[in-house]
């Protein structure tokens, strides 16, 4: 049989216990100021001398920088394995999260690792087409500590009826 | 200033555009999906056109969520957790989004030390009333040094 690809599977392909430590990033000083810019504009959140004084004595990346970043890795890790699948159309849209918690401060310099793990394939047919995958996802610092942890549902579709080629 | 509490007792958000530029920016950055960088490729997609990512909206609606509770008298710090969202529908181009929170209970426990936390029911909304997400969680909250009073 052929080898599937990540990106490439039918929801019945995608196994429960399927594990994946799929990214690292270090975050730096001008990122978390960036995405506070945006996101979180308070000078006690992207100004480093009046973040000294802060709750966090610092500054502190964004809770969503946080999950935002875990999106871009899992991304570029679906990518790699997608050979040649690029809409996304089988591993496709998040439709919720459960148990979203930040844990850890993470601040510049420091390095997440993140993983991901499906949990459950919950009895759903969404438009016809689409099941769902949960998985628990986690980041953990370069000091072994976890720093967030979250639950997501996402689409996958669902292999068709008259088909019988994985990789159709 | 347009914050205001709504007859029901929730308390109304000020609104922001979703312009094309800021979703392409970051998309590019942090979800690189055709759906939310390509408009064509989008029209192809269970999306039906160029939209959001929902962690584009859930970064801005927390940024609302803050300025909200800070305009109301609650010196918001962080969020600290979401035990629930759901993205209901997608917000496409120059949608305007905001936010309708009620406040739920207080507790004295917060992971981050000189605050308490406030669970938060937040609807977020787009320019038509239509919820394109909903978030139950909890923000840190300032706990004033003086009296230690949980609000």
């Amino acid at each position: 049989m052929t080898s599937l690809y990540l990106r490439d599977r039918w929801f019945e392909d995608l196994p429960l216990g399927e594990f994946h430590v799929f990214g690292t990033h270090t975050f730096s000083e001008l990122e978390i100021v960036e995405f506070a810019e945006a996101f979180d504009p308070r000078p006690e959140s992207t100004i480093p001398e009046q973040a000294a004084s802060n709750h966090r004595q610092g500054l502190v990346a964004s809770p969503w920088l946080i999950t935002a970043m875990w999106m871009r890795k899992m991304v570029d890790y679906m990518e790699v394995y997608a050979q040649g699948v690029n809409d996304g159309r089988r591993n496709g849209a998040g439709v919720a999260i459960n148990d979203l918690q930040w844990l850890e401060p993470v601040r510049p310099g420091h390095t997440l690792t993140y993983t991901y793990e499906i949990i459950a394939k919950p009895d759903r047919v969404i438009r016809e087409k689409w099941g769902l995958v949960r998985s628990r996802n986690e980041a953990f610092n370069q000091y072994r500590a976890k720093v967030m942890q979250f639950e997501i549902d996402i689409l996958a579709e669902r292999r068709p009826e008259n088909s019988n080629n994985p990789q159709q | 200033m347009a914050t205001s509490t709504a007859p029901s007792g929730h308390l109304c958000s000020n609104s922001a555009t979703l312009d094309k530029r800021a979703i392409v920016a970051f998309a590019a950055r942090f979800d690189p999906q055709p759906y939310h960088l390509d408009a064509d490729a989008a029209a192809q997609s269970i999306f039906g056109g160029l939209c959001a990512s929902g962690w584009h909206i859930a970064a801005l609606a927390t940024r609302l969520i803050g300025e909200t509770l800070l305009d109301n008298g609650l010196p918001f710090i962080e969020m600290t957790s979401v035990s629930h969202l759901t993205w209901s529908r997608p917000s496409f181009v120059n949608e305007t989004i905001s936010v309708r929170i009620a406040l739920g209970g207080s507790l004295a426990d917060s992971p981050i030390t000189g605050t308490h936390s406030q669970t938060l029911e937040v609807d977020v909304c787009n320019d038509d009333g239509a919820v394109v997400a909903t978030m139950t969680a909890t923000a840190a909250i300032a706990t004033d040094p003086a009296d230690g009073t949980v609000s």
